[in-house]
């Protein structure tokens, strides 16, 4: 084998360290994966993000070949993770959703033992040090804290040195402060160079930590972008106010752009595309009514989710069909 | 650097293999079903059946053999059996919680670290046959009579054979739940036909065909052969080469790791 072979064609041409190209997966005759596409630019934090159930697991899992794609292409680092399993696990580390180890092996017994599975692994020592678990080492999987076991979990996942780390729903179940600190164990990951895929159902996470964002509905990709793009391409605001005299919820969805209509106290909160405060306010003021405390959001990520993910129409408010 | 590279990765599956061996034999002595129940029952029995070979006469059923003589080779098949039981119980688990999953999205295999469980209880196995051979002959004075050759063949078969039939259960038991019952009923039905409770020697009619050919029954049988220098009968050892041939195979194309 010469040199020029060894070198992986993919980063010889682009940035792209994950090309996924028209992936589909079934089970029992189901599509959970259904024509996706996308690639993931070196050294940057991609998002894999959708409801429970929307084929975001079965995605990764495609590109850390533990499963086999129906059809399409998946290439990690110009090799498929099927076909040359052995290189491709060199150097892509897995953080498993819901992935347990033996009871009573120990912190330092784990990481050593995943170290020893590598060829260039790093210090087990300073990696547990780096993530704060290391004076854990002789204590038992089981005595562990939800926080710790996360934490252990991406130490196994880093261990070996990765270019690339697949983090599967690293803080589903993790209390607010741990949510936090994980967040901060991932953007030093980042900081070391390393891409990261990561999947996760909270929106605020996938804002704060992620550079770009694949959406992923029943199977579908339904939006790849930064997530400032994808908040703004749903263009989602929200209008509360107080209004003088009430107004009826029929006047209101009559407004251009209102979508919702929602009641809290003697507060309206109206959401929809557009300028909407600004319509509210002409269109409202010119039939008398007068809106006091009034607050305007532009749209965010969380509401796009909702307006992308929706398969019908809410209940009761909406705009009525013509 | 193609040698240097090949040369490292030897160097590190040779590791690998030497970190696994010491991280699984811990992990075994801390969860002991196998070490209790593969070394410490077999031993309590021989004290037991020693004990009463002393009390009774030395000609069992007109066989020409005491009971300690005939309890020996039953207490190594059942060592084995116990230590084989034990691997549903703690494999089961290591899938079902996902951890052989983990370890296979890692460059080295979890046959290997199957491969290493193995080991390790082969070495158990070692132990708990050599202590029956030595304890029965030397505190309890069975006249044993090794031919060292017999007696290795039909160990090994036996252990091929009883070890594979763990594998099967961990491959067959989806559930930790369910291991430790199917694992408990599977037990002490190996143990019965393996004669702990009445010896094929002491039954009349089909239930001594039935032992001597069921899997327990058949490697205590090619063993009592074996300690007292004769070779097994032939149909004994193609019983035990047929079962051990149909649980490996079996348990390799039904085995899981998630």
């Amino acid at each position: 084998m010469t040199a020029a072979q060894v070198t992986h064609p993919a980063q010889a041409h682009d940035d792209a360290v994950i090309s996924v190209s028209h992936l589909v997966k079934q089970y029992r005759g189901r599509r959970v994966v259904d024509d996706v596409s996308f690639s993931i630019r070196r050294g940057e934090i991609f998002g894999v993000i959708g409801p429970n159930g929307a084929g975001k697991t079965t995605t990764v899992e495609c590109i850390s070949g533990l499963r086999v794609p129906d059809a399409g292409r998946v290439l990690v680092s110009g090799l498929s993770p099927q076909r040359e399993r052995a290189r491709v696990r060199e150097f892509l580390g897995v953080q498993l959703q819901e992935s347990a180890l033996p009871p009573r092996l120990r912190v330092g017994e784990a990481l050593e033992l995943f170290a020893s599975f590598y060829e260039s692994p790093l210090d087990p020592r300073e990696l547990l040090d780096s993530l704060a678990i290391g004076d854990l080492t002789r204590t038992p999987f089981k005595a562990l804290s939800g926080g710790q076991k996360q934490r252990l979990s991406i130490a196994l996942a880093l261990v070996g040195n990765p270019r690339i780390a697949i983090l599967d729903e690293l803080t589903t179940g993790l209390d607010p402060e741990a949510r936090r600190e994980t967040w901060a164990v991932i953007e030093s990951i980042k900081g070391q160079g390393v891409t990261v895929v990561l999947v996760t159902h909270y929106m605020d996470e996938a804002e704060v930590l992620c550079d770009r964002l694949a959406l992923i509905n029943q199977g579908r990709l339904v939006a790849l972008d930064t997530p400032e793009s994808i908040a703004l391409a749903a263009s989602v605001s929200r209008v509360t106010f107080a209004p003088t005299p009430t107004v009826s919820d029929a006047t209101l969805l009559a407004v251009p752009g209102v979508e919702t209509v929602s009641h809290k106290d003697r507060y309206v909160t109206v959401t929809g595309s557009g300028d909407l405060a600004g319509t509210l306010i002409a269109t409202l003021s010119a039939a008398g009514v007068q809106l006091s405390e009034l607050e305007a959001r532009r749209g965010s990520l969380d509401d796009a989710f909702i307006k992308l993910t929706r398969t019908e129409p809410p209940p009761g408010i909406g705009r009525v069909p013509h | 650097m193609r040698r240097q590279a090949t040369h490292s990765r030897g160097h590190r599956h040779r590791g690998a293999f030497a970190t696994l061996l010491r991280v699984q034999a811990r992990l075994t002595l801390r969860e002991p079903y196998a070490v209790l129940l593969g070394l410490g029952l077999p031993l309590v029995l021989l004290w037991v059946f020693g004990f009463i070979s002393g009390k009774v006469s030395g000609n069992v059923a007109h066989s020409g053999l005491s009971v300690i003589d005939l309890y020996i080779p039953t207490l190594m098949v059942i060592a084995l059996i116990a230590i084989s039981i034990s691997l549903p119980n703690t494999l089961v688990r290591d899938r079902e919680i996902g951890w052989l999953r983990r370890v296979s999205t890692t460059p080295v295999s979890p046959w290997r670290l199957l491969g290493v469980q193995m080991v390790i209880d082969l070495g158990l196995a070692v132990i708990a046959v050599v202590v029956l051979l030595v304890g029965g002959s030397t505190i309890f004075g069975a006249p044993l009579h090794l031919d060292v050759p017999i007696f290795v063949v039909s160990a090994a078969l036996a252990v091929a054979e009883i070890f594979s039939l763990g594998l099967l259960l961990v491959a067959l038991i989806p559930t930790q739940a369910l291991a430790s019952a199917v694992a408990g009923v599977v037990f002490f039905l190996l143990l019965f036909l393996s004669g702990l409770w009445v010896q094929p020697v002491q039954v009349v009619g089909p239930l001594r065909e039935v032992m001597w050919y069921s899997p327990s029954g058949a490697a205590a049988r090619a063993l009592l052969y074996s300690v007292f220098n004769h070779v097994p009968p032939v149909t004994t050892l193609i019983a035990l080469a047929g079962y051990t041939v149909v649980f490996a195979y079996a348990s390799v194309r039904l085995f899981r790791w998630e």
